[in-house]
């Protein structure tokens, strides 16, 4: 018998929208959450470039209690976007269910405020770091505190492929779901290195934008990078239905594969490949019914590469369809990007619109979609795709319907 | 020749894998076996050992057209007296 997976709630924090309604309000009306800052650790180590961070969140996260007070920023924010998916759900967690509950919730990098502030204490102050620091650092601690908040004790653990880890989180941790090993589970990613360690590290790189992210216009240069946490929760359709849940959209599709290539340098076949295992064998009747929310980091190789494999996958259907990139305002959340970018098509596709490509004001031969540019647009959409293909050459998608 | 040369080509000399002698400003860059990483890295020792900030975005692609290790020694010092 077929298990089939629903989204039955949803949590965000984001640079453009600190929970659903709020972050809803950010993408179909093109808010901007990239600004000026400056990051320091003290002295004369800082440096002042365009990121996308969240601001207002102090309270919130004061309250969130003791055993989160000794959390790095990443598993707080990954908390603040469970407690509102399991409200949203309207999930009560007895001891059965918790018995059921699995947590998958990825990250790039891990704690790395606590890295920063650590190495700094060490090699500057000649002090020892914070005793817990290991426990703020570790990739599963968002999981773990998850599991010991919400009573979940079933599969958890954190899934790290870098810009493909929240689409690689939710895509396996419904395949848990359908081959038996949870009913209901919370899916999704956490990034928080809006730090100077990481920044430096990032700028080093040369491929940070300097003014803003403008996926898929020709004057595009670079990602921005921004910080927060998208969290689902999944179910397995049956015992959705049984307890009279909102079923927000079923999973229709996860596809996941590598380049094996290059560690940077993207492949059309690779990203290609991942969107036809995500469609699998579904039929698409019709192509102008189907949103893509584009991995659209605004790189000089992302965006053509990307626009190629749509083509590729859709053939002539590629110019029919939607494909925008919400990085334009929220930033590349890193690992969380497929965690709150899987959020954006799921509420396209309720809501039927598009969010917009903003920034974009130079056509590129070399990316001949429809980007929305610039505007949300309005449409009747029957199916979602959250492309993410990370560094290293790894590709996750993940696609949805209505129900 | 001008005096950036020589530490510039000593710097390519070391990512220049491909090569069995010394690059000179006619050597093609295609005979260096460089690749985008190296581009990245040659910036990083630039602005390391000769203490300047190279403005350089790899989304501008400011090196797509260089033939020779002389058009990359130009690109160079054009960055740095960007800044």
């Amino acid at each position: 018998m077929t298990r089939n997976v629903v989204v039955t709630g949803m949590g965000v924090v984001s640079p453009i929208g600190a929970d659903l309604g709020a972050y809803w309000d950010g993408l179909s009306s093109g808010q901007n959450g990239i600004v000026n800052r400056e990051y320091t650790l003290g002295g004369d180590l800082s440096l002042t470039l365009p990121t996308a961070p969240i601001d207002g969140l102090d309270e919130r996260l004061n309250n969130l209690g003791r055993a989160l007070s000794r959390a790095d920023r990443f598993s707080q924010l990954a908390v603040l976007a469970a407690d509102e998916a399991i409200a949203n759900a309207g999930l009560e967690i007895d001891d059965e269910t918790g018995a059921r509950m699995a947590c998958i919730i990825g990250t790039g990098i891990g704690g790395q405020a606590t890295f920063d502030h650590g190495y700094e204490q060490m090699l500057r102050r000649g002090k020892r770091p914070h005793p817990l620091s290991i426990l703020k650092i570790i990739t599963n601690a968002p999981a773990s505190h998850m599991s010991i908040r919400y009573g979940a004790r079933g599969p958890a653990f954190a899934i790290s492929s870098a810009c493909a880890t929240g689409a690689h989180s939710i895509g396996v941790c419904a395949d848990i779901i359908r081959h038996g090993g949870a009913d209901v589970a919370l899916a999704g990613a956490s990034e928080a290195v809006l730090t100077f360690g990481a920044l430096t590290t990032w700028k080093a790189m040369h491929i940070l934008a300097s003014e803003t992210c403008r996926p898929f216009s020709k004057n595009r240069n670079g990602l921005i990078i921004g910080e927060g946490a998208g969290v689902l929760v999944l179910e397995e359709e049956e015992r959705a239905r049984k307890r009279g849940a909102n079923i927000v959209a079923r999973l229709a599709g996860f596809g996941m594969n590598a380049d094996g290539k290059d560690m940077i340098n993207p492949e059309v076949d690779g990203a290609a490949g991942a969107i036809g295992l995500a469609l699998g064998d579904m039929t698409i009747n019709d192509p102008s019914a189907v949103y893509i929310n584009a991995h659209g980091t605004g790189t000089l190789l992302n965006d053509p590469t990307e626009t190629k494999a749509v083509r590729e996958v859709f053939g002539a259907g590629a110019d029919a369809l939607i494909m925008s990139s919400t990085k334009s305002m929220h930033g590349h959340l890193l690992g969380a990007a497929g965690g709150i970018e899987v959020i954006a098509s799921i509420l396209a596709l309720n809501n039927n619109v598009a969010p917009p490509t903003m920034n974009y004001d130079v056509p590129d031969p070399a990316c001949d979609l429809n980007y929305a540019p610039n505007e949300a647009i309005e449409r009747k959409f029957d199916v979602a795709i959250s492309n993410s293909f990370a560094f290293g050459g790894l590709n996750a998608v993940v696609a949805f319907e209505k129900v | 020749m001008a005096d950036i040369d020589q530490p510039l080509l000593e710097i390519i000399k070391d990512h220049a894998v491909g090569l069995t002698e010394a690059p000179t400003r006619e050597t093609p860059i295609a005979d260096l076996g460089i690749d985008s990483f190296s581009i990245v890295e040659i910036i990083y020792e630039v602005e390391e050992k000769l203490g300047v900030e190279v403005p350089f975005n790899a989304n501008e692609n400011p090196f797509g057209e260089m033939k020779s290790v002389g058009d990359l020694i130009d690109a160079l010092n054009t960055l740095i007296e960007k800044k």
